[in-house]
């Protein structure tokens, strides 16, 4: 049996070894199997984190120790102080913690591009706000504004991979959604952030909510208390999450190029090999994340004839949606909606894995535009 | 005038009628889509731009091609 440190913290690994994930070799969905790493130490964090860290007894204090050093981890990651940072046991409040804690004060404008989450979109309904169109590369002009306003946009754009428009004119408050990858820098200025422990392959049921400007903020939340978020995360997931994040930047550099070299292949082959295809990604965008629709094509029979062939896809399409209304996304960015395709790339993406992914595409694809 | 009726047809299904029914016509003709699908307007835009037409919304349903 190994172990694994966290700061002082050791952390036994369970039986049978820190394999790959060989079952999930076609798959090019958002979601991924728990990093290795953190499937290791999962029980024996379960095993420490039991007890209510706010606690005087020792289990409690010991806790409390060892999320002191998962926090450490993730403001070393995320270039932010130790004591911003705050765990949440369900992601999408930290939308409301970030956002709608500024709005009490100010009663300025809240400004939001339209390629932002469903999130965002439903807490722009409860205030004065204003969207911000986008072009075919998803960027949007972003107002100077005034100190009173507010402004909301992810770093990465979770569908297409875009890179923010640079805000660094807006005179107000600033949230950034950087849910969709951990590892792209914030741009120099913030004042809360929102991270997904899901994209760096740690558990799901965890975000990672961090807010700098404390004294223009108010707890949006009905509360007793001067605590920031609620405290109904589960401790073990938070260290696990940690323990993934270390394992997901060590691995970067590989992963990194690889993707890049995977998504030019791919970007080739759908524009040459089957062509009528628009590609919604940036050239720019961030290389694990890759959208792209193909004309003539229904999406919920590719995506069915591919999960066929053994590659699970995903799709911005209104046919593969619950309520039958295409991707905003694409839709905001003047991109064609049907027939599309959504890629994320895994450390675990072989190049055997995206050359069959890419053939059976491309026969999928000629089945349905002769049929 | 040319009309084409796709109330009820889900996407891509009008795209893929006004692309057939635009083969068979001589550039510069006017068609008239009608298509309560939600997904028609955004695609209708990037269809236009991908096939280098021209197209505007007349109302939630009723769409105007130029081939």
């Amino acid at each position: 049996m190994g172990e694994v440190y966290l700061g002082n913290s050791r952390f036994a690994l369970g039986e049978g070894s820190v394999g790959t994930m060989g079952s999930v070799t076609g798959a090019f969905t958002s979601e991924s199997p728990l990093h290795p790493a953190a499937r290791e130490v999962l029980l024996d964090a379960m095993d420490k984190g039991w007890a209510d860290p706010t606690k005087l007894h020792r289990p409690s204090r010991e806790l409390s120790i060892l999320l002191d050093e998962s926090r450490a981890v993730f403001g070393r990651h995320f270039q932010t102080p130790v004591h911003t940072i705050h765990f949440l046991g369900e992601v999408s409040l930290g939308y409301h913690l970030g956002i709608s804690g500024f709005r009490q004060q100010s009663h300025g404008t809240f400004y939001y591009p339209a390629t932002s989450r469903h999130e965002v979109l439903a807490l722009a309904t409860t205030m004065k706000s204003q969207l911000l169109p986008v072009d075919l590369e998803g960027r949007s002009d972003i107002p100077e504004g005034s100190t009173a306003d507010l402004l909301a946009f992810a770093n990465i754009n979770g569908e297409t991979g875009a890179h923010a428009t640079d805000a660094g004119n807006f005179l107000g408050t600033t949230f950034i959604d950087a849910t969709a990858d951990p590892l792209t820098a914030l741009p120099s200025r913030w004042d809360s952030a929102l991270w997904d422990s899901r994209s760096w392959s740690g558990p799901a049921g965890l975000g990672i909510f961090a807010l700098r400007e404390e004294s223009q903020w108010h707890n949006p939340l009905p509360r007793l208390d001067q605590l920031k978020v609620p405290g109904g995360f589960n401790p073990a997931l938070a260290i696990a999450s940690a323990v993934a994040l270390d394992a997901h930047v060590a691995e970067h550099e590989r992963t990194a190029q690889q993707n890049k070299s995977f998504n030019s292949q791919i970007r080739r082959f759908v524009t040459e090999s089957i062509g009528d295809v628009d590609i919604a990604s940036p050239q720019d965008a961030a290389a694990h994340l890759l959208s792209f629709s193909f004309l003539y094509v229904d999406a919920e029979q590719l995506i069915d004839r591919m999960e066929r062939r053994g590659f699970s896809l995903d799709s911005g399409s209104a046919c593969t949606s619950a309520n039958l209304e295409p991707s905003h996304v694409l839709a905001a960015m003047g991109r064609l909606t049907h027939g599309n395709v959504r890629l994320t790339l895994h450390s675990e993406t072989t190049e055997e894995s995206v050359r069959s992914m890419l053939d059976a595409l491309k026969s999928v694809i000629e089945e349905l535009r002769s049929a | 005038m040319h009309r084409l009726d796709c109330r009820g047809a889900r996407c891509p299904l009008p795209i893929i009628h006004l692309a057939q029914e635009v083969s068979a016509l001589h550039s510069g003709t006017l068609i008239t889509l009608f298509s309560d699908d939600p997904a028609t307007w955004p695609d209708l835009q990037a269809w236009a731009r991908m096939r280098e037409k021209k197209v505007r919304q007349i109302d939630a349903i009723t769409f105007e091609v130029i081939v």
